[in-house]
């Protein structure tokens, strides 16, 4: 009709037809392909879209309508979050020849009971608990960590599932069912149906070594890389400057690692909130490190403690296995016979009043005013929790500590979720608060993780042989954490981040995804914030900044010298830019195994990430399949009852 | 080209071509031999020539159907098993599916 119209009246617009017909879905979320060396999980769809009629799952016998009784499959499931269950997930993947994908409603507020969608035992083959090492507690023999875990992010799925939020558009695909596709009173319910086609094509197939290999291939007509390696940075400073370019061991150095991972996942493809699992960890380990700033530079300890944050530990420990191997390769600044010990921060939790300390040792006792150390031995009962610590002694039996907030299993209800996000961690604001007053307003959580990190900073310290007399005058600041957990867990694109990052990179804060620097965001994030928070500020011109020297004389060696950069002041409209002087530095965080090119290996990572061209969803009226067929074969003939 | 006009001699010789220059590896001239040369190899009144190019044809049949033989036997195989032979296949590959095994 469109184009019969758009002749007769010259000068009309005419509307597309392809707009009338399809409405586009907007804030949608894939599940992606992820290989490693035996496995791929994740989903596929065909590269065309596959396309299902809609239905709104009801409850769990309601399945049976799409796996056996429905007249019209394949159909595409619409599960409310309650619903996303691993007994009715594996009934779909099992019937999917019906099913032509998942819709999952993510909900606006958390869900009473727990999900978790890793594994019950994280990282089991990878840490120090393995049949070498010690079978006794491989495989999570004697303490499951994550006992709420069902495993479905771990799983193969033929189909696309993607994630809608729970808003008009989702609102108007339920009216949408319940307009066309309902069955009243065990009728069937008639063409044309609502229909929904999602796309989400993978390239890589079979697992890491086959597509590696299809990376690489250099005879084909079109060359294509298929996926690549999930890596990125690690992010590492030192009290005192370390030599960065003389590689290897270094004399007369002995180094407290205080360690903190970065990094998390969930079922969904780059919604990693992490909020107890990963957030809280490393908020920390920056508040502690900006306590001992002065500290470290007054009173200076013997040994050097060096603050690691870890990227990629989700994925059987990139950051850290490749730190470990860096450093038993004479490729890291340090070498593990300068390591003296490991203070490792994990999920560090909430509490209710922030008197009480809800942090708990595993294994090793401490004292808030000093630090026991003792080395990791069978004879204790309870093995280390999933930790970076576990790969250093994998290599080498070095003592530490790793600070947990539970006692046996998890506590974390969330872990490696989508809802282990500002709400589970209790940041909430008061109503009516604008961005900037909620930036600076203490929450009850930052003011308990304050307390941990003074914690933290004064047991470094000891650690570190400072003196017990200067531990009074260590402690985390409180607007710092609150800032910093608002950065993360509320908005990105705020005041002060915006003022830490150089400018050309701060009006994209919040969308810095992969595609648009080497980095991701949280590590460029950590790395500036830790710049500032344990960095001084030389008084120098850009200039000389930029050229990293103190003044134009200046001809010594950059070696030594810690790296500065370049950010703007608070309060100034005018970006101006300021220079900070600090020792941190990025290291590369790639699975040992694809230099080594050992993509079966079983010691190191082999995780990849599938390679896609696009990735949409849509949702339209599908006519019957006769209908197709009359209209294509006689089409002089009106289309009998297509209504639209 | 028009075969009625030429003489018996130069279909010959066009047969004859066509037959040893399928040799090359080049099925293809024995399908157009047989198809071209099979009215005038077995529905056309008897002549001198035609003896021999009935000799063609049927040689060229053969050949062509020796060639569809192997050609339809591997090409089942590798689009069978190009899957399983994981390195090998796709070294044979021209083109790999993206996204299915």
């Amino acid at each position: 009709m469109c184009f019969f119209l758009s002749l007769s009246l010259a000068g009309v617009g005419c509307n597309s037809v392809e707009k009338k017909i399809y409405v586009h879905l907007n804030n949608t979320v894939p599940c992606v392909r992820l290989l490693n060396a035996t496995h791929q999980i994740g989903c596929q769809s065909s590269l065309s879209g596959n396309v299902g009629v809609l239905h709104v799952l009801e409850s769990e016998e309601n399945l049976d309508w799409v796996l056996k009784t429905g007249p019209n499959p394949p159909y595409l499931v619409i599960l409310e979050s309650p619903l996303f269950t691993r007994p009715i997930m594996m009934k779909l993947k099992n019937g999917s020849s019906r099913v032509a994908g998942v819709a999952v409603v993510a909900p606006n507020a958390n869900p009473p009971k727990g999900f978790s969608p890793h594994t019950t035992c994280p990282n089991e083959n990878t840490g120090v608990y393995t049949e070498e090492y010690d079978p006794a507690f491989a495989h999570c023999n004697v303490t499951m960590w994550n006992p709420l875990g069902n495993g479905l992010s771990y799983e193969e799925y033929d189909f696309p599932i993607f994630s809608m939020k729970d808003d008009n558009d989702t609102q108007i695909i339920r009216q949408c069912y319940l307009d066309h596709n309902r069955a009243v009173n065990g009728s069937t319910p008639q063409y044309p149906l609502c229909a929904m086609q999602l796309y989400s094509h993978m390239s890589a197939v079979t697992d890491t070594a086959t597509c590696m290999r299809r990376n690489d291939i250099n005879f084909s007509i079109s060359p294509e890389m298929v996926c690549d390696p999930l890596g990125d940075y690690n992010v590492w400073a030192s009290t005192r400057p370390i030599n960065n370019t003389a590689k290897g061991h270094k004399m007369f150095e002995s180094v407290v690692i205080a360690a903190a991972r970065l990094d998390s996942r969930s079922f969904f493809f780059d919604i990693a909130p992490g909020a107890e699992s990963g957030v809280s960890g490393f908020v920390t380990l920056l508040a502690a490190a900006q306590a001992l700033r002065n500290a470290t530079q007054e009173a200076q300890p013997n040994r050097t403690i060096l603050y690691t944050f870890f990227q990629g530990e989700t994925f059987d420990y990139i950051g850290s296995s490749r730190m470990v191997y860096d450093m038993q390769s004479n490729q890291f600044a340090v070498d593990l016979d300068n390591v003296h010990s490991v203070l490792e921060i994990g999920q560090v939790c909430i509490v209710n009043s922030f008197s009480n300390l809800c942090v708990l040792l595993k294994t090793l006792t401490t004292a808030s005013r000093g630090l026991n150390v003792s080395v990791e031995e069978p004879g204790f009962s309870q093995p280390l929790p999933p930790s970076s610590f576990q790969r250093f002694l994998r290599a080498r039996p070095i003592p530490g500590v790793v600070i947990e907030d539970h006692q046996s299993a998890f506590t974390n209800r969330f872990y490696e979720s989508m809802y282990d996000n500002a709400e589970y961690l209790n940041v909430s604001y008061p109503t009516n608060m604008t961005p900037e007053e909620q930036l600076e307003f203490v929450t009850e959580t930052a003011k308990a993780l304050t307390e941990v990190a003074t914690m933290v900073a004064r047991a470094l310290y000891i650690q570190a042989g400072g003196a017990e007399t200067q531990l009074s005058s260590i402690n985390a600041d409180p607007q710092t954490v609150t800032r910093m957990l608002y950065g993360f867990l509320v908005r990105t694109n705020n005041s002060w981040f915006q003022q830490l990052i150089p400018s050309d990179l701060a009006s994209h804060l919040g969308k810095l995804g992969h595609t648009f620097l080497k980095i991701s965001e949280p590590t460029l994030l950590v790395q500036y914030l830790l710049a500032n928070l344990t960095g001084s500020t030389p008084n120098i011109t850009q200039d000389n900044c930029q050229n990293q020297r103190e003044d134009e004389e200046d001809k010594e060696s950059k070696h030594v010298r810690p790296k500065a950069l370049n950010t703007a002041p608070p309060n100034s409209t005018q970006r101006e830019g300021y220079c900070v002087r600090s020792t941190v530095r990025l290291s590369k965080a790639l699975s040992p195994a694809f230099d080594l090119r050992d993509y079966t290996s079983t010691n190191f990572s082999t995780w990849t990430e599938s390679r896609w061209k696009s990735i949409k969803g849509r949702i339209f009226l599908v006519a019957s399949h006769d209908l197709e067929a009359d209209m294509l074969f006689s089409a002089g003939r009106e289309p009998a009852n297509a209504t639209y | 080209m028009n075969l009625e006009r030429l003489p018996n001699e130069e279909k010959l010789s066009l047969c004859r071509k066509y037959y040893l220059a399928g040799f090359a590896f080049l099925p293809f001239l024995w399908l157009v031999n047989v198809v071209w040369f099979f009215r005038e190899a077995f529905f056309k009144p008897t002549y001198t020539e035609q003896l021999q190019i009935k000799a063609y044809v049927k040689r060229s049949a053969l050949g062509l159907l020796l060639w569809v033989a192997v050609l339809t036997t591997w090409i089942t195989i590798f689009q069978h098993f190009r899957a399983e032979w994981g390195e090998v296949g796709d070294y044979l590959s021209f083109t790999i599916p993206l996204g299915i095994p």
